[in-house]
């Protein structure tokens, strides 16, 4: 029975060490801590814009025990305060995990030395406070090792006692195979499972430990080439994408991607992250600022497209349907204009990288955007809505 | 044997005397223990007051021994002047929460006097096989 411990010990070890090596050696890593720009205000209210809103997306089916639905009659007036506290709910679902940097083994954790219990016995004990109602974090584990010294334990060893005494959903004590093999890693990557790989990363690592840095970096990079951006688009997962994407410079792949999808607005945020980040002297404050006049919140959107659906078809405008039609509205057109402005002056600038693509990919949605627009105005011309009326 | 609730459901007088002690679980060659508090006098399967932790004996594949304790409770019932197995003790004095037991430095010593003497009898075999 010892040669097995002794053998799965040495398998758990080699793989550990396989994964890390394989890692460190080609995965983007974080040089200094990241956690004080990505709490910033600022930036959370950047990538949550990012992030979008899609309210299918976020109450999709999921493969959980219960998945019943509740039917009721309502007016209009409740259905809107029921709506508003989903979208409130939608929020809570779309937090995204902390981007903070990898904490090491505290350096000061031995507590006493005592070289008279030297040899007091054969292995060491682990003693855990199972005190009633501390968190996970403040509780205190200690180890007494064979040569008669008091200790904190090390993260690993917190880690396994917590899960023992107090585990997790869905945590593992062992480490699933999925993350211990990279194989297996790369065939779940290969099917495109972004987000089920992260999200069970999520559940079991915690945001700083090491390989929680190592495997998101992986699935990034992998994303960052098979560019199926709108797989974790509207989950909690875009937000640290992008703000990876945004620290290691390499944003260019997810902005062709906006720019090609039509989301200007979120393309210009990701620039202004970039900038924000790196400390590049540009102004984009007042370029969002406007922007975020002329376009409602996510939020906003949500319950307007609500009470279009509630409407009644002889209350329906005209001005309505032309915008419906057409799928922008004027101030749109607008806010196209001034986030087309900023994204140019990115890709003029020295900071782009695939500067071609990017032309090429501004050029067509420009001209797609100015067919639209004709077409609006000449509908609205033809129909004798007055311009101003918006 | 059924298990009773940590919060236990032994029933005690004010003023009997208390021990925190082992309770053996487990089965036959698996020793598992409970550490609780009950009155003394009490077997140690019947019906406890208070269930403070657990200690299994056996390393685990990482090569130690878990212990658990519920440090608030067990201060609560050394204040109340409950008593303490020997065993139960022991283990308090290793976790750091109690002075280490006296019995623990008498097994380090012995040990570490067993293992010279067998590296001494090592060196004289091998010294006899040399010459």
């Amino acid at each position: 029975m010892s040669l097995l411990r002794h053998f799965r010990k040495l398998s758990v070890e080699h793989t550990r060490r396989t994964l890390a090596g394989s890692a460190s050696s080609n995965t983007r890593q974080y040089d200094k801590d990241p956690q004080p720009l990505f709490t910033d205000a600022e930036t959370q209210r950047l990538l949550q814009n990012m992030t979008q809103l899609q309210l299918d997306k976020v109450f999709r089916k999921r493969t959980v025990s219960d998945n019943s639905t509740e039917t009721k009659f309502m007016t209009t007036a409740q259905l809107e305060k029921e709506f508003l506290q989903t979208i409130v709910k939608a929020n809570k679902l779309l937090q995204m995990p902390p981007v903070v940097k990898v904490k090491e083994d505290a350096q000061d954790a031995l507590i006493t030395k005592d070289a008279a219990l030297k040899d007091f016995a054969d292995t060491k004990y682990v003693f855990t406070d199972i005190t009633f109602g501390l968190r996970n974090s403040e509780r205190k584990v200690v180890v007494r090792d064979v040569d008669g010294s008091l200790s904190y334990a090390s993260l690993d060893t917190r880690k396994r006692m917590n899960q023992l005494y107090f585990p997790l959903d869905g945590r593992r004590s062992y480490t699933p195979r999925m993350f211990s093999k990279p194989e297996l890693l790369q065939r779940c990557l290969e099917e495109h499972k972004y987000e089920f790989v992260l999200d069970r990363l999520t559940v079991q690592y915690e945001p700083y430990e090491l390989e929680f840095h190592q495997i998101s970096a992986r699935v990034f990079e992998h994303l960052m080439e098979s560019k199926q951006f709108d797989l974790l688009r509207s989950t909690r997962h875009f937000g640290p994408m992008a703000f990876f994407y945004a620290w290691h410079r390499c944003i260019d792949d997810l902005l062709y991607d906006m720019i090609r999808q039509d989301y200007l607005h979120n393309a210009v945020e990701l620039i202004a992250l970039s900038y924000k980040i790196h400390q590049i002297p540009v102004d984009y404050k007042q370029t969002l600022g406007q922007l975020d006049a002329l376009q409602p919140t996510p939020g906003q959107r949500a319950l307007a497209e609500l009470r279009n659906c509630l409407k009644k078809p002889q209350e329906q405008h005209i001005q309505d349907d032309i915008q419906a039609a057409i799928g922008k509205t004027e101030q749109d057109f607008a806010a196209d204009e001034i986030s087309l402005k900023f994204i140019e002056e990115y890709i003029g600038g020295e900071h782009a990288l695939k500067k071609v693509q990017l032309e090429l990919a501004v050029q067509t949605l420009k001209e797609l955007n100015l067919e639209k627009l004709q077409l609006y105005q000449g509908l609205k011309k033809a129909h004798g809505v007055q311009a101003s009326s918006s | 044997m059924s298990l009773s609730p940590a919060s236990g459901i032994g029933r005690f007088y004010k003023h009997s005397a208390k021990i925190i002690r082992f309770v053996r679980l487990g089965c036959a060659n698996r020793p598992f223990y409970h550490i609780v508090v009950m009155e003394r006098r009490k077997n140690q399967h019947q019906p406890v007051i208070e269930q403070v932790g657990s200690y299994d004996p056996m390393p685990n594949e990482s090569n130690e021994r878990l212990v658990a304790l519920n440090t608030e409770r067990i201060r609560f019932w050394l204040g109340k002047g409950a008593h303490m197995s020997e065993p139960a003790a022991e283990l308090l004095g290793i976790s750091g929460l109690l002075p280490v037991h006296p019995r623990t430095y008498m097994t380090a010593w012995r040990n570490r006097r067993a293992a010279a003497e067998a590296e001494a009898a090592e060196t004289e075999t091998s010294k006899v096989d040399t010459a």
